[in-house]
């Protein structure tokens, strides 16, 4: 599964000697080559620029033949947990008495994050042909994209696509001749964070509120029984279109991208934005270090590095030290307390207040909290109460360990993800940057002085 | 609304509300869309979130109780359990009628580093309302959101279909001048492109 070339590959970009990369990486476009070309959005142009290759060889194979590439790409989930696809696509029952389903997760919520957007204005077969691949290996029947009710730009490239891969036979009846029926329908969310979480997404997609279900070992795992009781794949919108790529030029072709880290494989589309001079998504290899990324972003504006938010909202803060540090990669991230997660990546300068960006991450999660579970209804609540008064210059001493003990309460307590994910931040801002903390509990004010800062809160 | 509620006997589960209870409000397009989307899922039931976009879209905007109850019945589902889904989700408006144009303003993490909150302002004092306000003409509702996934253009607003930004003050001057000026309410526009992407080619135009 590993490259065998992986252990050169690092030595070349990692020095002994060195603490960090030097060797300069640049960009390494593979979802996004075609991105800024519309015709790329149209089937003749996707097909000119060699799509459906990828389906047409995974037709070629048996199904276990195409959970083999996935496995040797050594692909994994670019939704923010980072499990490994094969895995979830080996759970489906190979002996099949029913529907089975392909489900994408295209509720893209993190803030911070915006790459499942413009994959799906700007490469929309890349989706297609990715579930069509995932439906060749699972026997499956029905996809449904789950896209959040904002993203009508997406949904509309999305339904554009759709509907022409089902004139042209990509889609339906015997697709290509090769007797696969598999029917795709968009299916949109009205407005609910908790939605991207995969159980809640079950549900609303069901008609039910959007709350997550009981979990494996509590109960099946949604490769047994997902949506609607029915065994069911479901990824993320990158995830997915990754997989032409691996069956065109195969896994192991695939998982020599990133070679140099311990175990991600591949290209990850990073989400920049804040004090960026060129936010926007930027498609690099697992290896690169975060510093690269902000070069590649046009550099800082307006200030000097502060502080970096690597993965979406939801993954601890970074310092400035630590963003020197940083290599791109699961496990690398953990090196430096944080995490790839969605890849929102937010670049913050020093004219920033870290008490008031928790603050508002905070408000994110007390308000996006589905209020199915009590440490995260009540929790992300009384987290927003004292992180409020804070910032209204009113915070009683002993505030940031109050936080911290509410944190821990929650972390691991809740009932899904986002409860952890509300924890994460405030846990870390506190870590990292104690003193802002401090000062702002004595002294009423921020520690920071700026226009910026001022503006960074209502009132 | 107490007589939409209809509880059955003991142990049966809570009845949808009935036609003759009603004063039906679907118009033929309306209803055409709801059954071609009854067959992209195994039950009714899944029709419930498209069924209410379907409603907004059909009573201007706003799902009163009424709109709730004509979901309710066309799914066979307890007025109740529709009522329940409907107010969980931010976008289906079931508060209070909407303004013609609702103003979406991003306040969540990038935005709010790149100026969102001096937008904010300035629009609640420019309309005089706060979150989740009307004006009095009924012309515009205030809303502030969370990340709306395009941070690359932070700070921004949704309005209807459309993401605006990055955008300054005078650039949200021009916006709600803009709105004052059409015709038709965005509000309904958004729901209506929402339930036309659900539908596939041959079902966008039932002849
Ligand atoms: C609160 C919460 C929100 C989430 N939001 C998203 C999301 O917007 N998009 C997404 O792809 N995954 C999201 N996830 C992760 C999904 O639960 C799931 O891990 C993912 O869809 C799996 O796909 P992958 O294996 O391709 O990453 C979220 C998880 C949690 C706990
Ligand atoms: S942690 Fe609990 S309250 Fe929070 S979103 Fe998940 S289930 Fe809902
Ligand atoms: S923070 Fe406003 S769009 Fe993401």
């Amino acid at each position: 599964m590993r490259n065998p070339h992986g252990a050169e590959l690092f030595c070349a970009r990692t020095p002994a000697w060195a603490g960090r990369i030097v060797l300069k990486m640049a960009e390494l476009k593979l979802l996004l080559e075609h991105a800024h070309e519309s015709e790329f959005a149209t089937l003749r142009g996707y097909v000119a620029r060699g799509g459906y290759e990828g389906l047409k060889a995974a037709l070629g194979m048996d199904r276990q033949g195409v959970i083999d590439q996935i496995k040797a790409s050594g692909l994994r989930g670019r939704g923010g947990a980072g499990f490994p696809t094969w895995i979830k696509w080996n759970g489906i029952p190979k002996e099949k008495n029913g529907t089975h389903y392909i489900l994408c997760n295209a509720d893209e919520g993190e803030p911070g994050t915006f790459k499942d957007k413009q994959l799906m204005e700007q490469t929309p077969f890349e989706l297609i042909e990715g579930m069509t691949i995932a439906a060749v290996a699972t026997q499956g029947d029905v996809g449904y994209i789950y896209i959040r009710g904002e993203f009508l730009d997406a949904a509309k490239a999305m339904r554009r696509a759709i509907d022409e891969a089902y004139r042209d036979g990509y889609l339906g009846q015997n697709i290509l001749g090769s007797g696969l029926n598999f029917d795709l329908h968009l299916h949109l969310g009205a407005g609910s964070y908790e939605c991207g979480e995969e159980s809640a997404l079950m549900s609303s997609l069901m008609g039910e509120r959007g709350m997550p279900r009981l979990k494996f070992p509590h109960a099946p795992l949604p490769t047994i029984a997902g949506l609607f009781d029915r065994p069911t794949v479901i990824n993320n919108v990158e995830t997915y279109c990754c997989a032409p790529y691996i069956l065109k030029n195969g896994g192991e072709w695939y998982a020599t991208l990133g070679a140099a880290t311990k175990n991600s494989r591949g290209t990850k589309i990073f989400s920049v934005s804040g004090h960026v001079n060129r936010p926007g998504n930027i498609e690099i290899e697992f290896g690169t270090s975060l510093m690269e990324l902000l070069e590649m972003s046009g550099g800082m504006q307006g200030g000097r590095l502060k502080a970096c938010v690597p993965g979406g909202s939801s993954v601890p803060i970074i310092n400035a030290e630590a963003c020197e540090k940083a290599i791109i990669g699961y496990e690398e991230m953990g090196d430096v307390k944080t995490m790839v997660g969605s890849g929102g990546c937010m670049f913050l300068n020093d004219h920033t207040c870290i008490v008031k960006f928790i603050w508002r991450t905070a408000l994110f999660y007390a308000r996006e909290s589905c209020g199915k579970c009590t440490p995260c209804r009540e929790g992300t609540k009384w987290m927003l109460q004292i992180l409020t008064r804070i910032v209204d210059g009113k915070g009683q001493p002993g505030d940031d360990q109050l936080l911290l003990e509410i944190c821990k309460q929650i972390d691991g307590r809740s009932f899904c993800g986002l409860g952890d994910a509300a924890a994460w931040p405030v846990e870390a801002a506190i870590r990292v940057f104690p003193e802002e903390f401090d000062f702002y509990i004595k002294n009423g004010r921020s520690m920071v002085e700026t226009p910026l800062m001022a503006t960074m809160s209502p009132r | 609304m107490s007589e939409l509620l209809q509880i059955g006997a003991v142990n049966e589960r809570p009845k949808p509300p009935r036609a003759e209870d009603l004063n039906l409000r679907f118009s033929d397009r309306a209803v055409a869309e709801l059954e071609a989307l009854k067959t992209h899922y195994p039950n009714w039931k899944a029709c419930i979130l498209p069924g209410l976009w379907i409603a907004q879209r059909e009573y201007g905007g706003f799902l009163s109780g009424e709109a709730i109850a004509e979901v309710a019945h066309r799914l066979q589902r307890s007025y109740a359990e529709v009522e329940g889904v409907a107010t969980f989700y931010s976008m289906y408006n079931t508060a209070h009628v909407p303004g013609k144009h609702k103003i979406e303003v991003c306040t969540c993490l990038t935005c709010q580093v790149c100026g969102a909150y001096p937008l904010w302002e300035h629009l609640k004092a420019k309309l005089g309302i706060g979150h989740g306000e009307t004006t009095a003409d009924g012309m515009f509702t205030l809303e502030e959101v969370e990340c709306l996934n395009a941070c690359d253009r932070a700070p921004l607003i949704q309005v209807g279909d459309q993401y605006i930004g990055p955008l300054d003050t005078a650039g949200v001057d021009r916006l709600l001048d803009e709105l004052r000026g059409r015709s038709d309410s965005t509000v309904v526009q958004m729901a209506d492109v929402v339930v036309q992407v659900h539908l596939r080619e041959p079902e966008r135009n039932p002849t």
